[in-house]
């Protein structure tokens, strides 16, 4: 009996444990029944009010909720979208024509009136940190609904205010009845939002009013996957059939290289680059170039993070009109020509602890850096190369929040950042990373402490520069004036990336970081 | 030589795991003759290759021979869980026998610290020491140590607490001997068996939650050669380069077996109630 027993728990424990090993019905079959689209990515905000955080509002338009007046091409030129014509003769009065037909998912018309309801919404928020004062300083806001036209007046002259009106912080949104940007906004994008979990999930259907053609899904299911391990896993689980930016060089590979999968990569308009901090030991210029010269940026983008940054010198991408052509690198590789710099300019190893030193003390950097897009690849490898010409670098790798806080108090030698340059289609916001006109203001963000009267002039010049071709000039003597300096350690420009299953087609990623689902997006048959 | 012979046919379980035992740490410190890489040296163009009769271990992502990464890692997980089961050992033990000895309040102090330590979950409150100190080997030893002393202080106070009052201990004290002389003469050989059973099956339990804290970024920071920092970094490469975990996994795997076996053997040798 005693036997009997101790074989029959034995069973039962061993079928117990092996019940645990099955599957779900089907096994890993592919997500797509044709009109439901299963989309996996990262959700940065836990809101989707484009007035309370600048990710909010990237969110929102990146599950095709919210549109803009106008929107970015692949090469970041403006186009119309909502606003379908424009004129302005002074730069500072800007009358803009909303497109005849165009609705709100909830069937309301979107009228220059709707438009300035839900600007003034976003303008009055005044606990967000979208801050789009900074973007537009208006000074009042017409509608005239006959005409459909929206005349915006600005406090002072801008360039372009199309480009402006193109970044997501300024979608347009129903503000009538008890409306909430919060949990369900409703916008005129080709999906509207059934249900909203911060961080975990998101549904939504067609829109059934979309002014711009045929919605493809019916339905899409949006799940927030906060790793890229969970990103492959999902997309080779068949859980979804879209994944964005997988940041793993190896499965990236993996993906492309099997049939079943489509990968979709674009060169954007993200910088992966390091800040300089000249107030420390790299305010010593021979030091900084000689760090440069010692830093293979080609294998490190095709190499050490597998191709997912395309290698550039300059602080604004080889992909945008800036003129990266006709730059020069004053720091192309050349360990050589880094270490002949530090022994003639006498930083030399006298002490025999593998360190070199400037007046007496070890060349020891603070490296911070966090696990974002591939930058802390970036700074392992790195401290490596420097490691072997005699330079110590000490990598800290943290959060985002943690490393942000260490960039403004300046504990930092070289701080990974990853911006995008042109998010509202010119690189003005961009480049005040390296103007020092802001300093002890709250506009200031030259946090590296970089001090160049030359950048300074041509950066006040393009506050009064409306020309696009004089402008284009600038930035561009901007540019050189940093690889001249050695004011940025630049890692490359990133690769964005979409990779689809076979169940859906035209996953192409696009240059702007903010249009993920979009129309194109269609199921394969 | 015959004592020895003699020794080695009776225990021969111990013997063997002894020996592969001393294998080990004969590698972390022959490490330089027995690679001709060093384990810090990238070599960005030759990154991710698998093992090889050039790279037996294959190479990580910045091209770094792997096998040269886990020998010279041994040095750093042995080394590390040696120093963690030394401090909770000597620590430990030494609160268990004050405790014990003396008894009352200061029994009552050291025990209800020790309850409060084993009320939270090990890991999870060596991960909130390791975070607040800030993440390195040093600290992710101080953690350990932290929360594993108990157990030795436990163990050391109930063996202490049975021959407290035997006739010998209580006939040192009316003969005027020393406090400090009782606990060395009487006290602590009567505890060192079994304290050091607990301390040698401790090892490879102590190796496993260090490569624990450094796997999940608590511990060793990148570059340094540790096991469970390694696992880690080759996590996202599980897929396609199965290797930069397969091996240092191996290594955790190995050692830690070893050194529980040998805990496990010694307390056969030195357990006297076997015979």
């Amino acid at each position: 009996m005693k036997k009997f027993l101790t074989m029959l728990f034995g069973t039962l424990l061993v079928l117990a444990m092996v019940s645990g090993c099955g599957s779900k019905d089907g096994g890993a079959s592919s997500a797509a029944d044709g009109d439901t689209l299963k989309f996996g990515c990262f959700g940065y905000a836990d809101t989707l009010d484009p007035g309370d955080q600048i990710n909010a509002a990237w969110d929102n338009m990146r599950i095709g909720i919210g549109e803009c007046l106008f929107n970015f091409d692949d090469t970041m030129t403006v186009q119309p979208n909502l606003c379908d014509e424009y004129s302005t003769e002074d730069h500072i009065t800007w009358v803009f024509h909303i497109r005849d037909g165009v609705k709100f998912s909830n069937g309301n018309d979107v009228t220059p009136q709707s438009v300035i309801d839900c600007f003034e919404d976003i303008f009055g928020n005044e606990e967000g940190t979208s801050t789009p004062r900074k973007f537009i300083d208006y000074k009042t806001m017409t509608a005239d609904n006959e005409a459909r036209t929206l005349t915006i007046e600005l406090n002072a002259a801008q360039p372009d205010l199309c480009k402006n009106l193109a970044y997501p912080v300024f979608m347009v949104l129903d503000t009538t009845g008890d409306y909430d940007f919060d949990t369900n906004p409703i916008g005129t994008g080709p999906y509207v939002l059934t249900s909203y979990e911060p961080k975990v999930s998101a549904t939504l259907t067609a829109n059934e009013n979309y002014w711009n053609g045929e919605v493809p899904f019916k339905n899409v299911e949006v799940y927030y996957l906060g790793d890229d391990d969970a990103k492959t896993l999902a997309l080779q689980a068949g859980d979804v059939n879209l994944v964005e930016n997988i940041t793993s060089a190896a499965d990236l590979k993996m993906f492309a290289d099997d049939d079943n999968y489509n990968v979709s990569i674009a060169q954007g308009v993200r910088c992966g680059f390091a800040y300089i901090n000249q107030d420390g030991v790299l305010s010593d210029e021979t030091l900084r170039h000689a760090i440069l010269k010692a830093i293979d940026d080609d294998t490190l983008c095709e190499t050490t993070v597998g191709g997912l940054y395309t290698a550039g010198y300059s602080v604004l991408p080889s992909a945008l009109d800036y003129g990266y052509d006709n730059l020069t690198d004053p720091d192309p590789f050349d360990t050589d020509a880094a270490v002949k710099m530090l022994d003639d300019a006498g930083y030399v190893d006298s002490d025999g602890d593998g360190i070199r030193e400037i007046n007496g003390e070890n060349i020891s950097l603070n490296y911070i850096t966090y696990p974002n897009r591939c930058l802390s690849d970036f700074a392992e490898a790195i401290q490596s190369t420097l490691g072997e010409i005699g330079i110590e670098v000490k990598v800290n790798s943290t959060d985002s929040d943690t490393e942000w806080n260490m960039m403004v108090n300046g504990e930092y030698d070289l701080c990974d950042s990853n911006w995008t340059t042109v998010g509202n289609g010119d690189p003005t916001e961009y480049l005040a990373n390296w103007y020092s006109g802001y300093e002890g203001t709250d506009a200031n963000a030259n946090w590296c402490h970089y001090k160049n009267a030359e950048f300074d002039a041509c950066y006040d010049a393009l506050a009064s520069e409306f020309d696009n071709a004089k402008r284009a000039e600038l930035i561009q003597q901007m540019q050189q004036i940093l690889l001249d300096d050695g004011a940025v350690l630049v890692h490359g420009y990133y690769n964005s990336s979409f990779i689809s299953d076979t169940s859906i087609t035209d996953a192409n990623i696009h240059t702007a970081d903010y249009y993920w689902l979009t129309t194109e997006i269609k199921p394969a048959s | 030589m015959g004592k020895i012979k003699e020794f080695i046919r009776k225990n021969k379980q111990f013997t063997l795991f002894a020996i592969l035992a001393l294998g080990l740490i004969a590698v972390a410190i022959l490490a330089p003759v027995l690679t001709k890489y060093d384990p810090y040296q990238a070599n960005l163009g030759g990154a991710l290759q698998a093992p090889s009769a050039e790279h037996w271990f294959g190479t990580d992502k910045l091209g770094r021979d792997l096998f040269t990464r886990i020998i010279y890692g041994s040095r750093v997980s042995l080394a590390a869980s040696l120093t963690v089961v030394a401090i909770i050992f000597v620590g430990g033990s030494l609160l268990g026998v004050i405790a014990g000895y003396f008894g009352k309040a200061v029994d009552t102090v050291i025990m209800r610290l020790s309850d409060m330590m084993i009320s939270f979950p090990g890991m999870v409150l060596a991960i909130a020491v390791a975070g607040i100190l800030g993440a390195s080997i040093r600290n992710a030893i101080i953690a350990i140590a932290i929360v594993s002393w108990t157990k030795y202080a436990r163990m050391s106070r109930s063996l202490v607490l049975k021959i407290r009052h035997v006739d010998y201990v209580s006939a040192a004290v009316v003969t005027g001997s020393k406090v400090s002389y009782i606990l060395r003469k009487y006290m602590i050989p009567n505890i060192l068996p079994t304290m050091v059973i607990t301390a040698a099956t401790d090892i490879g339990g102590m190796m496993l939650e260090l490569a624990g804290l450094s796997f999940l970024g608590f511990g060793a920071q990148a570059p340094t050669p540790e096991w469970g920092l390694m696992l880690n970094e080759g996590r996202v490469f599980m897929q396609n380069a199965p290797w930069m975990m397969i091996f240092p996994g191996l290594a955790i795997f190995v050692t830690v077996v070893i050194f529980n076996l040998l805990g496990d053997s010694l307390r056969d040798v030195m357990d006297v109630r076997d015979e």
